[in-house]
């Protein structure tokens, strides 16, 4: 349940989170109950994004924390495609784009794909900062991006490796319909 | 907030069961459990109890435990009095016509 409030604003998180918590352990967390958590996560920040827009605290989302551990995460989901890539490279000349690409199995074809995709996500997302506040002049939205050694390297990887799928997914097709 | 909302409002749901004393979250829910026949989710009711809070219609009291209860203000309760006359004078309207 603790990781579900990760989701509201820290400020809320902070104010009200420990005694939402305790409620949740009093009547225990059903599915639906999940949901109205969720739920009311999003109501928060609409709150907190429709406050700084009108004139109020300017919102903040990011940077996360433990950029580290978000890098190991992103590797995690990258290493079932780089293994597959790796043996299929060795053994069945993958980069060949005349080959026939993975095993043509659909499921596994996609997530293959997702993973390199996802890990990027999950990789940059703790280098990234938005803030929403009003100006001047109207009401506008600024994107921080900090960079840390191990996150860019893990998404600088990701990133080629869905670019190398895809390509030889483009490849392939463009041979199959030349054929 | 408009002055005429749905009388499952959470909000009003919940000032309705603090006219009756202070209460912790579990004994609001409970409570409105009872008189209205609600289920409020736990991120419903603390979403609501927020606003109410930031509106100054209820205050949190010094926790007992790990329990924090919250009470109705002054302007809290004159608040709920005009919302329930607003949706009194409604619902006599409309059983009026209906019955009509």
């Amino acid at each position: 349940m603790r990781w579900l409030l990760r989701l509201y604003p820290r400020a809320w998180r902070e104010r009200y989170g420990n005694e939402l918590a305790d409620l949740v352990d009093e009547t225990g967390l059903s599915p639906a109950g999940a949901v109205d958590v969720t739920r009311g996560a999003i109501n928060e920040w609409a709150v907190v994004a429709r406050d700084a827009l009108d004139g109020g605290q300017t919102m903040t989302i990011g940077p996360a924390r433990h950029p580290r551990s978000w890098a190991i995460i992103a590797f995690a989901l990258l290493a079932p495609t780089l293994l597959f890539l790796t043996l299929s490279a060795l053994h069945s000349g993958l980069l060949d784009p005349a080959n026939s690409w993975l095993n043509g199995q659909r499921l596994l074809d996609l997530a293959l794909v997702a993973l390199p995709v996802i890990a990027l996500l999950v990789a940059a997302a703790p280098l990234v900062r938005i803030e929403l506040r009003s100006a001047a002049d109207g009401r506008e939205a600024v994107l921080g991006v900090r960079l840390k050694a191990l996150n860019v390297l893990v998404g600088l990887l990701a990133l080629s490796i869905a670019g190398l799928l895809i390509g030889h997914i483009v490849f392939e097709s463009v041979l199959q319909l030349g054929a | 907030m408009t002055d005429f909302q749905s009388s499952t409002d959470p909000g009003l749901l919940l000032l309705i069961s603090l006219a009756s004393g202070a209460k912790h979250g579990h004994a609001m829910l409970l409570d409105v459990e009872r008189f209205a026949g609600v289920r409020l989710g736990p991120g419903t009711l603390y979403g609501a109890l927020s606003r109410l809070e930031a509106a100054g219609q209820v205050e949190a009291l010094p926790a007992e435990g790990r329990r924090r209860p919250y009470r109705l203000t002054d302007n809290g309760r004159h608040f709920l009095s005009e919302r329930l006359s607003t949706l009194n004078r409604a619902v006599a309207t409309g059983l009026a016509r209906v019955e009509a």
